[in-house]
């Protein structure tokens, strides 16, 4: 099933209703709470069922699927816009998704930390160098010990 | 480095493009494989077993036309040789006039590309702020929202011309105006129903008309808005002769 689709009335013996171009996005999230290793957390759109998760995941990314649980997170109304009315964040599904097979799956860390080398002639590195050599002429001379700038002639 | 990598859709919808010439031909096995070959997704081919076994189950059973994958899960993230780049480097969204050029078939299994990079990239932008980190290239969703949209134009545009010549019709949701009990004209859209109207008590019980004694209170209706016209009018020119007068005080002080 799609978002926002109107699909004909089923009667017996009709060809099976067919999704041609779906519309759910997925998001896979890293979980907050410890989950089993076989387990994958996913922010699913309203309208989706568990039923719809796992054809997803079967038919789109041949993801092998055991189980999948689904809640529905209340997101926050505390929030107050610059007129004190309240501002609802929307809410979402999340779907815990059991893989079958005794596929495993933990979230990678998608931002390591990269020492950043700019590339030999690069403009980057011409920043850089004058950068540091700004900082250099701005330090206080060592000579001095540490006294600082107005004190003395 | 990224642009060794190059952004995935955009760069791959012009390898697509080329691909797609000749695999259309092909059985979507063979053409998969070489939009394997295309998207640089050898490298991120996992060496299990269970994959591949599952992969031939799969295309056996289903008739989707769905993208290239072998990866599982590992589709939702960036090449990982992107990751930790700050910038990511992509084309331009397709164009409607690109994608009219393209059959049905193929632009079917473009939409399945695209969804996957549209996951891919709100994977990358919810992680990018549970980590309080700027997204890399976070263009590149809104890309992809557009060749989306403009794909679903195109495939609409051709169902309304099959639509047109098998049928008539113009609509796909055919519909009518019609009068409510108040007066009021709305376009009012035909829905299906599994019992023939005349047998349909909750749809007869709708009244698709405006009885005699509704026709006073229509007029009324017509009078309040013609007088809150009016008065906006009166308000306006009101407020630009004041300000003439201000105007001209000034001037003639000066």
């Amino acid at each position: 099933m799609a978002r926002r689709a109107l699909y004909p009335l089923f009667q017996m013996g009709n060809p099976q209703l067919r999704v041609f171009r779906p519309n759910f996005f997925l998001t896979l999230v890293r979980p907050g709470k410890e989950l089993p290793p076989d387990t994958v957390q996913f922010r699913i759109p309203m309208e989706m069922t568990k039923c719809d998760v796992r054809n997803y995941l079967e038919n789109i990314y041949n993801v092998p699927v055991g189980a999948v649980r689904t809640r529905i997170q209340y997101c926050t109304n505390k929030k107050r816009n610059h007129l004190n009315q309240r501002v609802k964040r929307p809410d979402y599904k999340v779907a815990y998704v059991q893989l079958a097979q005794q596929q495993t799956f933990e979230f990678p860390d998608i931002f390591p930390k990269k020492d950043g080398k700019p590339e030999e002639g690069s403009a980057e590195e011409m920043q850089q160098m004058f950068l540091d050599d700004e900082k250099q002429r701005q330090k206080p001379d060592p000579r001095r010990g540490g006294v600082t700038e107005w004190f003395g002639l | 480095m990224a642009a060794t990598a190059a952004g995935r859709v955009l760069t791959l919808c012009r390898q697509f493009q080329t691909g797609l010439r000749f695999s259309s031909a092909l059985y979507i096995q063979q053409s998969t494989i070489s939009l394997a070959r295309l998207t640089h997704c050898a490298l991120r081919l996992t060496p299990s077993s269970f994959v591949e076994t599952h992969v031939g189950i799969a295309t056996q059973r289903r008739s989707l036309h769905t993208s290239q994958s072998r990866m599982g899960l590992n589709e939702f993230f960036d090449l990982p040789e992107n990751w930790g780049e700050p910038t990511v480097k992509s084309g331009a969204p397709w164009t409607a006039k690109q994608l009219r050029t393209k059959s049905n078939e193929d632009l079917h299994k473009l939409w399945y590309v695209l969804l996957k990079e549209k996951n891919m990239l709100l994977t990358i932008e919810q992680e990018a702020k549970r980590q309080r980190l700027s997204m890399p290239s976070p263009e590149r969703l809104k890309k992809v929202e557009r060749s989306m949209i403009r794909l679903d134009t195109v495939v609409k545009e051709r169902e309304d011309a099959i639509r047109l010549l098998q049928t008539g019709q113009e609509r796909a949701r055919p519909g009518a105006w019609r009068r409510n009990i108040f007066g009021f004209t709305y376009w009012y859209k035909f829905k299906e129903f599994a019992i023939p109207w005349y047998m349909n008590q909750r749809y007869k019980r709708k009244r698709f008309f405006t009885p005699q004694f509704v026709n006073p209170f229509i007029r009324l209706r017509l009078e309040k808005h013609l007088r809150e016209k009016i008065r906006e009018k009166r308000a306006e020119r009101s407020r630009q002769r004041k300000l003439m007068g201000k105007i001209s005080k000034q001037s003639a002080k000066a």
